[in-house]
C-alpha cells in the first residue's frame, strides 16, 4: 500500500510537471516571436541598413604621425557579408578606403579574420563572412586640423537564401590632428 | 522488489518527459530566434531597397517572402532588350509563343550558383516543349553605358560563370537596366515565370528548391495549377 501511494504521488508529481510545461509551451506559441525572442540588444532590430557603423565618431591624433584607429562595425541579424578574404573570386569582398582630398591619408588596414560559414541548402561551400560586431584596425597619418573624413566601407550582403547588391557605406569620422 | 522497479520506470518516464519538454522548448526558442532574425533582415532589405520602395513589385518581393502573391502575377511581362555575353541583342519578344523563366541573378550571388545547376537541367529537361531560361545578370554597380572595363569584367565573369556551370541557356547583360519595370529587383536570384501568352504566371525571390522551380515550369507550360 505505501508504495502504491508513493507511485501515485510521483504520477500526480509527473502529471502536474507536464501540465505545467504544457501551459508555458502553449504561452510560448502564442506571444509574437518578437516580443519575447528579441535579440539582447535591442538596436539590432532597428538597424536598417545590413552594416552600420559604431564607433569612433571623433578622434584625435599627431599631426603628421601614424596613428591606429579601431573602425567598429556590426552587421544587422540575419544578415551576412563576405569577409575581405572571401574564398571564392567571385565574391565582392569587404573593403575600407578613404577619399585622397580628406587631408587623411589611409596607410593600411588590417581587417579581421572571417568566420566560416555555410549556406543551408550547400553545406559542402564554406564561405568566409563577418556577422555580428566586427572590427577594422587602420593606420591613418592627419594633417594638422579637423578633418571630417568621410570613408566608404564597400561591402555585399546576403541572408541564407539571397543577397543584395554590393553597397557602400559612408563611414564619417571627425578626426583631429594636433 | 516490484515497487521499486515501478518507481524507476515512473523516475525514468519523468526524465524522458522532461527531455522532450526541454528539446521541444530549444527547439521553439530556436525557430523564433530565426524568425525574429529573419524579420530584421527583411527590414533591412526594405530600407536598402528604398529607391524601389513605392514601386508595386517592390512590395511584391517582400510580400513573396511573407507568403503574398506578387502583383506583378497575371500582368504582361514587361518587354525588354538586352545584350548577350556575345553582344547580341536578345528581346523578349523574340521569344514569342515560348515559355520562360526570367532568373535575375548576380556572379557574385551565393544562392544564384546554387540554384544555375537546377536551371540548367530544368531547361534541357523541358526545352522540347518550348521552354527556354534566360539568365539576366545584374552587376549590382550601376554601370554607364559609358564603362568600358566595368562591362568588360562583368561579361568575362559572366562568361566564366557560364563555362563553369555548363549553361546551356541564353545569358544576357545589363539586368539593372529592366530591374525598375519587373519592380526594382533587388534581392537575387529573382525569376520570374512566363506563359506562352506573355503572361507572369508566377515569381520567386530567393533560392526555394528545384521543385517549386519546375512546378512553377509546369504552370507556366500550361500544365500545372
Amino acid at each position: 500500500m505505501k508504495h502504491r501511494r508513493e507511485v501515485k504521488r510521483i504520477l500526480i508529481a509527473a502529471a502536474l510537471l507536464t501540465l505545467g510545461f504544457s501551459a508555458i509551451a502553449a504561452r510560448a506559441q502564442s506571444a509574437g516571436p518578437l516580443q519575447r525572442f528579441d535579440h539582447p540588444d535591442q538596436s539590432l532590430a532597428k538597424q536598417s541598413t545590413a552594416v552600420e557603423f559604431l564607433f569612433p565618431e571623433q578622434i584625435t591624433v599627431r599631426a603628421g604621425k601614424p596613428s591606429p584607429v579601431e573602425m567598429h562595425f556590426r552587421v544587422a541579424p540575419g544578415l551576412h557579408i563576405n569577409s575581405h578574404a572571401p574564398h571564392d573570386a567571385y565574391l565582392i569582398p569587404t573593403t575600407l578606403d578613404v577619399p585622397a582630398s580628406s587631408g587623411v591619408r589611409l596607410l593600411g588596414a588590417t581587417f579581421p579574420d572571417g568566420k566560416d560559414f555555410t549556406l543551408p541548402a550547400d553545406p559542402k561551400t564554406r564561405l568566409s563572412v563577418y556577422t555580428g560586431e566586427f572590427t577594422i584596425l587602420t593606420r591613418i597619418q592627419a594633417q594638422r586640423g579637423n578633418h571630417l573624413v568621410q570613408a566608404r566601407l564597400r561591402y555585399q550582403a546576403c541572408d541564407d537564401n539571397q543577397c543584395m547588391p554590393p553597397k557602400n557605406l559612408t563611414v564619417a569620422i571627425d578626426v583631429i590632428g594636433r | 522488489m516490484f515497487p521499486v522497479k515501478r518507481n524507476t520506470i515512473v523516475l525514468f518516464v519523468i526524465l524522458i518527459l522532461l527531455a522532450v519538454f526541454g528539446w521541444a522548448g530549444w527547439a521553439n526558442w530556436m525557430y523564433h530566434r530565426q524568425q525574429a532574425e529573419r524579420r530584421a533582415a527583411l527590414a533591412v532589405k526594405k530600407s536598402e531597397t528604398a529607391p524601389y520602395a513605392n514601386t508595386p513589385a517592390s512590395a511584391a518581393d517582400m510580400g513573396d517572402i511573407a507568403g503574398m502573391p506578387s502583383p506583378l502575377v497575371n500582368k504582361p511581362a514587361p518587354a525588354f532588350t538586352l545584350q548577350d555575353v556575345n553582344g547580341k541583342k536578345i528581346s523578349l519578344a523574340d521569344y514569342k509563343g515560348k515559355a520562360l523563366l526570367l532568373n535575375f541573378w548576380a556572379t557574385w550571388c551565393g544562392p544564384c550558383k546554387i540554384e544555375t545547376p537546377w536551371l540548367v537541367q530544368l531547361r534541357d529537361k523541358y526545352a522540347s516543349q518550348g521552354f527556354e531560361v534566360l539568365g539576366i545578370s545584374s552587376e549590382g554597380d550601376g554601370y554607364t553605358p559609358a564603362d568600358k572595363t566595368g562591362w568588360a569584367q562583368d561579361r568575362a565573369a559572366i562568361q566564366a560563370f557560364a563555362t563553369q556551370m555548363k549553361v546551356s541557356y541564353p545569358m544576357l547583360m545589363g539586368g539593372d537596366s529592366i530591374s525598375k519595370p519587373y519592380g526594382g529587383v533587388e534581392d537575387l536570384p529573382t525569376s520570374f515565370f512566363v506563359n506562352r501568352d506573355g503572361t507572369i504566371v508566377a515569381t520567386q525571390v530567393g533560392l526555394t528548391s528545384e521543385s517549386d522551380i519546375e512546378s512553377n515550369i509546369r504552370k507556366a507550360l500550361g500544365e500545372g495549377k
